[in-house]
């Protein structure tokens, strides 16, 4: 049996049906259909304001807390319906973790940066279970030997790129199940950047990842799976490596190679 | 036709890698005309003329590699641009080897000394080259036309160049096996003859990598290859 045959055995995480998103008269989404597999990559890729952000944001009903916007369809997390009465939207925000283009780490130590979600969810039995998880939090977001001197120093006073994994370090301590992550290295140089893809392809062996990047390479070097966004619906989807190699669609392909379309 | 790049510098770039591989095809090509007309005429000075302009052809293709690498490292192509670069490395390589083949012929003009066979086989010969001259002519229009059935009709000529090879190759083993005075400029010839028919392998390649940066996939159909030279026995007796 051949790798793709597998994996298409494996039930997808995530499955969005005939998703329609508004902000009171704009149409934002229309007819959005996406299946995400667990333990992958995939890029959400498009022009400014096709709706990738917002396709995003349903993903962990971020968009609940936008009075004017509106949502039809379905999405489901592990067969689940996300936005079903009896989910606990707390929860649902801690098995669908997010990470920001502009890293946002709160004006408290390192350490409390990444035990606030854990201490929130009753996560650790005592101080030194606590410990534990903040630990291995900055271990698997390689910024441990960076930091294990000055746990008790602020976030904000890190660099751009070690506040960026000092993020993905608090949003992996409660342990989710997929990680969001929307234009995480727009804002870092490529060192910074590299660091972070690395740990990307480090974190796809435990959390699904759901990344919008506007750089083509960083979606194809990072990403098994693209979707490309275009003026709110979903053109092409596919294997990273056909979707930048052998496009199907023309306006996929006018798009990653910087042509007018 | 694709659409433009919004970065207009990046077409300028393709337009010129396009407008070396021409300059570099039409080069090959008549090095094949002279190559003929040197060894119909024992001209050994248009024959030196060849081996010479083989030396420009080589340079022609370390540029085209140099500008398609730097292309490759600056600009991060991808889709459809990515297979047009990365195979026009591939086509310039092809004509680089076609190139080649034709100054083997040349080489050999010197050294072909004994006229009947020359006259006897040299009209099949001259039908090789015209018929390699205008693969190449053609594929290298498909190449810059984008045209598919150009490039697989190239693609298809293949075996007619086989074929003049697969009779010549017969008809010199018959000379050899009368007089074995034949024998030395009869290999010569086949010699010759096998260089043009690697030649068509070469232009067939580049038609297969025509189709491939247009189509994003190989040429699925099945390739009439192999001369059946190959297997010829000669009867001992
Ligand atoms: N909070 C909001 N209120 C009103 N309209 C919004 C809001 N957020 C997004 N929109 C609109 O929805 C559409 C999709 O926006 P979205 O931010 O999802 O795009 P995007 O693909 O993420 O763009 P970018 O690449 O620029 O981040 C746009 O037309 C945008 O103006
Ligand atoms: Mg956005």
């Amino acid at each position: 049996m051949d790798k793709t045959t597998v994996q298409e055995l494996i039930q997808p995480t995530i499955k969005a049906r005939n998703v329609d998103v508004y902000y009171g008269e704009t149409h934002a989404l229309m007819g959005i259909d996406l299946d995400i597999a667990p333990k992958t990559v995939t890029a959400l890729i498009g022009p400014s304001g096709c709706g990738k952000s917002t396709f995003l944001r349903c993903i962990n009903r971020m968009n609940d807390t936008i009075p004017s916007c509106r949502m039809t369809g379905k999405i489901t997390l592990d067969g689940e319906d996300i936005y079903s009465k009896n989910i606990d939207v707390v929860q649902l925000r801690a098995k669908v973790g997010m990470v920001f283009q502009k890293a946002n780490p709160f004006p408290k130590s390192i350490y409390d940066n990444v035990a606030y979600g854990p201490r929130i969810h009753g996560l650790a039995a005592d101080d030194k279970d606590l410990d534990e998880i903040v630990f291995s939090s900055l271990q698997r977001s390689g910024l441990w030997n960076e930091v294990k001197d000055r746990l008790d120093k602020s976030g904000t006073a890190l660099s751009g790129g070690q506040q960026q994994r000092l993020c993905i370090a608090r949003t992996i301590a409660v342990n989710p199940e997929v990680i969001l992550m929307d234009e995480p290295c727009s804002a870092l140089d490529p060192i910074a950047t590299a660091i972070i893809e690395e740990l990307i392809a480090d974190l796809k062996e435990r959390f699904t990842i759901v990344i919008v990047t506007h750089s083509m390479q960083q979606a194809a070097r990072l990403s098994q799976k693209t979707a490309f966004f275009h003026l709110g619906k979903i053109l092409e989807f596919g294997d990273t490596s056909e979707i930048f190699t052998n496009p199907r669609v023309e306006k996929t392909k006018d798009y990653i190679t910087g042509r007018y379309g | 036709m694709p659409h433009n790049h919004i970065l207009s510098s990046f077409d300028d770039e393709l337009n010129d890698l396009r407008a070396r591989i021409v300059k570099m095809g039409n080069l090959v090509e008549k090095q094949y005309q002279n190559a003929l007309r040197a060894l119909e005429h024992k001209d050994k000075i248009l024959a030196e003329k060849v081996r010479k302009a083989d030396r420009i052809i080589d340079v022609m293709d370390a540029e085209i590699e140099k500008q398609a690498i730097q292309m490759i490292a600056l600009r991060s192509p991808v889709a459809d641009d990515l297979r047009d670069i990365v195979s026009t490395i591939k086509i310039s390589a092809g004509l680089e080897r076609i190139g080649d083949y034709a100054k083997n012929l040349a080489k050999r003009v010197s050294v072909i000394r004994h006229e009947e066979a020359i006259s006897v086989s040299s009209a099949q010969i001259g039908q090789m080259v015209t018929e390699i001259s205008g693969m190449i002519s053609d594929v290298i229009d498909a190449y810059i036309t984008r045209d598919i059935d150009k490039a697989i009709d190239v693609w298809q000529r293949d075996k007619n160049v086989d074929s003049i090879y697969n009779s010549l190759f017969r008809e010199l083993l018959t000379y050899m096996m009368e007089n074995p005075q034949y024998i030395t400029p009869a290999t010569h010839l086949l010699f010759i003859a096998k260089n043009i028919e690697r030649a068509g392998d070469h232009a067939t390649n580049i038609a297969e990598l025509v189709y491939y940066i247009n189509e994003g996939e190989l040429l699925a159909l099945k390739r009439p290859k192999d001369d059946s030279s190959n297997y010829a026995e000669i009867d001992a007796n």
